[in-house]
């Protein structure tokens, strides 16, 4: 772990994992609740249109692709809404838009190559900048304050838009920026492990902690716990085994996810054995401490 | 089973002694001066060019237990859910405690209670989590739920006979269990407006018993209470005002319409309470003759 520690393209890269493994199951738990699972992908189409902007004008791609992907997220929520019968369809037309727009903006740039691409398709967490790290970490304060501030609101919205409504929530400023925190996250994310594996931690540490929970607030700190194990192991498994970073840590989060599968089976079977009151393994596992960002009672 | 309607019983008569006042006598008459709890005027609503509602005028008075009756279709459920501001009218105006509800903000006085727990929250809730959630209109941000928050929810659980499941998941509960659920929701909120979308449906003759007793004793303490129903069934008693609709239209305002029971009128129909094929423990169903639970839910015009 020392020797991991040395090389400061290392240092910087474990941060970035950190940081990843914690925010993106956050909002990939609303993500999921709402059935809107692959609306990460879609962003992260469209912030490589934002990459490339920031390769041909010189300017942070990171920050190119916020500004780019937040505006996508916010169209998308408006195609969501006012296009409701063929919204999947609307969907596709911006993720494809997004991802060949950048694939065209990249071939422009003057010095950038396939591997240019690559690195943003799929990651390159070694590369990541001291610059990167600040707008990364100022970009995760963000959403986890977002999410502190509106969980509440967001729970119920995301758990039903009607009782939202009926309980005076605004819908579609929740909506927006539920979309817009997404589209950041993504760009929290695209280093790590690029824009076509990005929605993948967002949502398999969720897929696996349902399997564990029966709660809301477990679920979230269950998936938080795997989405950190998931970034950190798959990093550092990465480094001594020199396999790509990004592809081991979705790897490693899917494998946690059979597991969890596994475990949860099990589980059920000594519920069920020990029925009919409500048994003590699961009890115990709904009382494993978590953040609870919800706030709620 | 018993002890389940002995529980309502119970809760409600000491939140009844609690909340009764010189305001809310008996029958819940309201003061001179309130005004409406809610008021459409000349109401007009449609889904892609086709009218749902057909200027529909009518006022639900503080205090009130209305239903709200029709068949498939006849809009009552757009009327419903235009005075909660889910669907926009194309004209007329929703007033709500007597604001436009454009305006309205006091959005803690209103519990909602959906037809059934949507199929969104893909990811699981426990029971008091979703209770929990009624508050949200009037909890303030960044704030931990204070004693009398907990306390709400606490006294919701209990009026539905479901503090014993306040721990476990919502999607492991029947369905007569998750429809308790809804309306705990509604009370975690403490409002004194309550709109119901078909609360019995899909509920077994036990738990729609109980729920009408929650509901009987909504009425007592004063709450407005509009019920979008397909029939009465056990609310008959309940029911102290109905509006029937029929093509957008109000047909009937007044008594709530007697039972007569002719199922077999044609274009009649009807659901049956029945139990729940979710219910863990079948033989804790009730097992009354379908001929005892049958209503006339879509009265004919006069």
């Amino acid at each position: 772990m020392t020797e991991l520690l040395q090389y400061e393209f290392m240092r910087r890269a474990l941060i970035a994992a950190v940081l990843v493994g914690l925010v993106t199951p956050i909002i990939g738990t609303f993500l999921v609740q709402r059935r809107l699972a692959l609306l990460g992908d879609g962003i992260g189409h469209i912030a490589l249109t934002g990459v490339a902007l920031g390769l041909l004008t010189g300017t942070s791609p990171v920050l190119t692709a916020a500004v780019v992907a937040t505006l996508g997220a916010i169209l998308m929520e408006l195609v969501r809404v006012r296009t409701r019968t063929s919204g999947d369809v609307a969907l596709a037309l911006l993720f494809y838009g997004g991802i060949a727009g950048g694939v065209l903006l990249i071939g422009l740039t003057p010095g950038a190559s396939n591997a240019t691409l690559t690195s943003f398709l799929f990651g390159s967490v070694s590369t990541v900048g001291e610059q990167d790290i600040w707008i990364v970490g100022a970009l995760a304060v963000g959403v986890v304050a977002v999410l502190a501030v509106f969980g509440r609101e967001l729970f119920v919205l995301c758990q039903d838009e009607d009782v939202a409504r009926a309980h005076g929530l605004p819908v579609r400023f929740l909506s927006i920026l539920l979309a817009v925190t997404a589209a950041l996250t993504v760009v929290i994310a695209m280093r790590v492990v690029g824009v076509l594996m990005v929605s993948a931690l967002m949502i398999v540490p969720v897929a696996a902690a349902q399997q564990l929970s029966r709660s809301f607030r477990v679920t979230m700190g269950l998936a938080i716990l795997i989405g950190l194990s998931s970034s950190l192991g798959g990093l550092t498994t990465a480094f001594y085994s020199d396999l790509a970073p990004g592809a081991t840590i979705v790897l490693l989060a899917l494998a946690l996810f059979c597991l969890a599968v596994l475990l949860g089976g099990v589980l059920r079977r000594v519920t069920k054995r020990r029925a009919p009151a409500p048994s003590i393994p699961w009890r115990r596992v709904r009382r494993i401490r978590c953040p609870r960002p919800m706030g709620g009672g | 089973m018993r002890a389940t309607l002995g529980n309502f019983d119970n809760h409600f008569r000491f939140r009844h002694n609690e909340a009764v006042s010189a305001q809310f006598t008996g029958d819940g008459a309201q003061s001179p001066g309130t005004p409406p709890a809610f008021q459409a005027i000349d109401a007009y609503a449609a889904y892609d060019g086709v009218t749902v509602l057909n200027g529909v005028s009518i006022d639900i008075p503080v205090g009130q237990t209305m239903a709200v009756l029709g068949p498939n279709g006849s809009g009552k459920s757009t009327l419903m859910r235009a005075m909660l501001g889910i669907v926009p009218l194309a004209s007329g105006e929703i007033r709500v405690h007597g604001t436009p509800l454009r305006r309205f903000r006091d959005w803690k006085r209103m519990g909602y209670v959906p037809q059934r727990l949507t199929a969104g929250g893909a990811v699981p809730a426990t029971v008091r989590e979703i209770v929990a959630s009624g508050q949200v209109a009037r909890r303030r941000r960044l704030s931990w739920p204070t004693r009398d928050d907990r306390a709400a929810v606490d006294e919701a659980l209990a009026a539905v006979d479901l503090s014993d499941r306040a721990g476990d998941a919502v999607r492991e509960l029947s369905g007569g269990q998750q429809q308790r659920v809804l309306i705990a929701r509604a009370l975690a909120g403490r409002p004194d407006t309550f709109v119901m979308d078909e609360p019995m449906a899909g509920v077994d003759a036990e738990n729609q018993r109980a729920l009408a007793k929650a509901i009987a004793r909504l009425r007592d303490q004063g709450s407005t209470v509009v019920l979008v129903l397909h029939e009465l069934g056990p609310l008959e008693e309940v029911i102290e005002r109905a509006v029937v609709l029929e093509h957008g239209r109000v047909v009937h305002d007044g008594e709530a319409p007697e039972a007569t029971g002719e199922c077999a009128r044609p274009g009649h129909e009807h659901q049956h309470p029945h139990p729940d094929p979710n219910d863990p423990d079948p033989n804790s169903a009730d097992t009354s003759t379908p001929a005892e639970m049958i209503r006339l839910e879509v009265p004919r015009r006069d």
